[in-house]
């Protein structure tokens, strides 16, 4: 675990050495809640709209933006850079435990993901928007957005370890189309058409885009919010799993 | 060029032949390193390969080993295994007194690894790759940074430890590598061809190091497909061909036994030894292995 960290560490210095790369981080979720709330933000007021609580459409999209942010797997296209560059192999000869070669990459993007969407919640307060679930409900908030980008990571580390091309890597981070937008990410989930709800509950996103949308909507609610939280500790614990495993026997 | 880099080397040999003439006499000396029927099939989509073929090492503890042989010989492949870095299709392997495949962990913690292709951070410094590398072996991060500086003194990078490692030259980034395989002062160092790509000046730097380090006491087992890098540095060899070990001695040995073979007047030179094991001309040996006089 101490390696882990020590590998974290290095993850996170590398990060702040390539501020750039959290350009788009920042910018495209901020562009996708700008672009949401100027198309549909007239056809459901809040004042005569239910599911938005009172607030404005803004909060309720905001979530899709949050997860967007934590879905670029950056961690995974660092890792294959280390792969395609030899210092993976440097790491791999250290007497260190196979999994903490995986799980400190896997830290840091947690630790990124917590700044990154606060930043993003500062940013989109202008929107309107408060977390009506208070300090605790916020907590949660960050805490729940940094596990799914773990997840997603982990499952871009797992093609990075497989493939070991950065190629590959970049292909599979397009997943995420289907994973956030098969969801509720427009209107909730009993508003959409038959097809479009069926898809939205086999995808685990759209229990994770729930739960953050409750944290900002309501009062702690927490139905919803431990659903968020089963989904992605069960795909995190699988992710990890699996990393483990493909580092385990890498040749 | 011209490939008569090994005569030019003949005198300087003599001392570190006499050396591990003296070793190799004693009997049930500790090996460093020992191999049996050491095989490796890469199997892919295109079939197999068999990149080595049942190599067998004894390399006893405290000399430079040095495993020679032209491109695709096997001998990345070979160090790859020796560092737990691949999986062993068959044979059995100790480095260090350590199974390598039992215990890999305990064999991680006693070598040192400088691959073919120096793989470093480019976006840390060399005074931080050093520290992780030092805290990955255990040290306290205290002491992980005096033993930085004190490497970084001895493979002369003081000047540009604070710089990204993406600016370093060549010659800068296998010095940082050799000092990143030293952090924990491994038994047995592993060099993966430590100066193929490197100018004249930074090679004869590298070959002073590895004597350095070998007079601390720290066996070297080295790759190389330089005829001259072997006599000079190493006090036995391996020619590797094919996957397969063709001869095994120390470079006195090798030249003594073809010139006896062949009964010819002047003493051949290591270059000689290679191509009469090899089966190579030498056109075709241009190619393959090279002098370093070029
Ligand atoms: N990952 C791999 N997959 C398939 N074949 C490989 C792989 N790595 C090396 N080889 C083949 O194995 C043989 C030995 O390679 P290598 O050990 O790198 O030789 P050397 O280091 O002596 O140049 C070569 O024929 C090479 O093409
Ligand atoms: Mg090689």
């Amino acid at each position: 675990m101490q390696q882990a960290g020590v590998l974290g560490g290095r993850a996170l210095r590398e990060g702040l050495r390539t501020p750039e790369s959290a350009v788009p981080t920042l910018f495209i979720p901020l562009f996708f809640l700008v672009v949401n709330v100027g198309q549909a933000g007239k056809i459901f007021p809040s004042s005569s709209t239910s599911f938005l609580e009172g607030q404005s459409y803004a909060a309720f999209t905001l979530p899709s933006s949050l997860l967007l942010a934590a879905s670029f797997g950056t961690a995974a296209l660092y890792l294959v850079e280390d792969i395609e560059g030899g210092y993976f192999d440097k790491l791999r000869a250290a007497p260190i435990s196979r999994s903490a070669l995986v799980i400190g990459r896997l830290l840091a993007e947690a630790a990124k993901s917590v700044v990154i969407t606060a930043i993003l919640v500062v940013l989109s307060l202008p929107f309107g928007i408060s977390i009506a679930s208070g300090p605790v409900g916020f907590l949660l908030l960050l805490v729940l957005t940094a596990l799914w980008a773990v997840v997603f990571a982990g499952f871009m580390q797992l093609i990075a370890l497989k493939t070991r091309s950065a190629a590959a890597t970049n292909s599979g981070g397009l997943v995420f189309f289907p994973l956030l937008f098969l969801t509720p990410n427009f209107v909730p989930r009993e508003l959409l058409t038959r097809p479009m709800e069926i898809a939205a509950t086999f995808n685990p996103v759209t229990y994770v885009m729930e739960g953050l949308r409750s944290l900002i909507l309501q009062d702690l609610a927490w139905a919803p919010i431990a659903r968020g939280f089963a989904v992605v500790a069960v795909l995190g614990v699988v992710m990890v799993a699996l990393n483990v495993r493909l580092i385990r026997h890498y040749d | 060029m011209e490939l008569d880099a090994g005569v030019a080397t003949e005198r300087a040999v003599v001392p570190q032949q006499e050396m591990s003439q003296d070793r190799s006499s004693v009997p049930g000396m500790k090996l460093a390193v020992e191999a049996q029927g050491l095989v490796k099939q890469y199997r892919g989509r295109s079939g197999t390969v068999d990149a080595v073929r049942g190599v067998g090492l004894a390399v006893a503890a405290g000399e430079v080993f040095g495993f020679l042989g032209p491109n695709g010989a096997g001998k990345s492949t070979t160090v790859r295994m020796l560092t737990t870095l691949m999986s062993i299709t068959s044979g059995t392997a100790r480095v260090a007194g350590v199974d390598v495949m039992a215990e890999p962990d305990a064999v991680r913690r006693r070598i040192g690894v400088a691959l073919q292709e120096a793989g470093l951070d480019p976006r840390q410094t060399g005074r931080e790759l050093l520290v992780l590398q030092a805290r990955l072996f255990g040290s306290s991060s205290g002491q992980a940074s005096a033993k930085a500086q004190e490497l970084l003194e001895l493979v002369d990078l003081v000047d540009a430890a604070d710089r990204r490692i993406k600016g370093y030259s060549g010659g800068m980034k296998r010095r940082l590598d050799l000092a990143s395989a030293l952090v924990h002062e491994p038994e047995v160092l592993f060099l993966d061809e430590p100066t193929t790509g490197l100018d004249p000046a930074s090679r004869l730097t590298v070959w002073d190091e590895v004597r350095r380090i070998n007079a601390r006491g720290t066996t070297v087992f080295l790759t190389t497909q330089y005829l001259e890098e072997a006599d000079q540095l190493c006090n036995r060899i391996a020619i590797i061909d094919g996957g397969r070990i063709v001869r095994e001695g120390t470079p006195g040995q090798l030249k003594g036994d073809l010139q006896r073979r062949r009964a010819t007047a002047p003493p051949p030179t290591l270059e000689e030894v290679f191509l009469d094991a090899t089966g190579r001309t030498r056109e075709r040996v241009a190619g393959d292995v090279k002098g370093v006089s070029e």
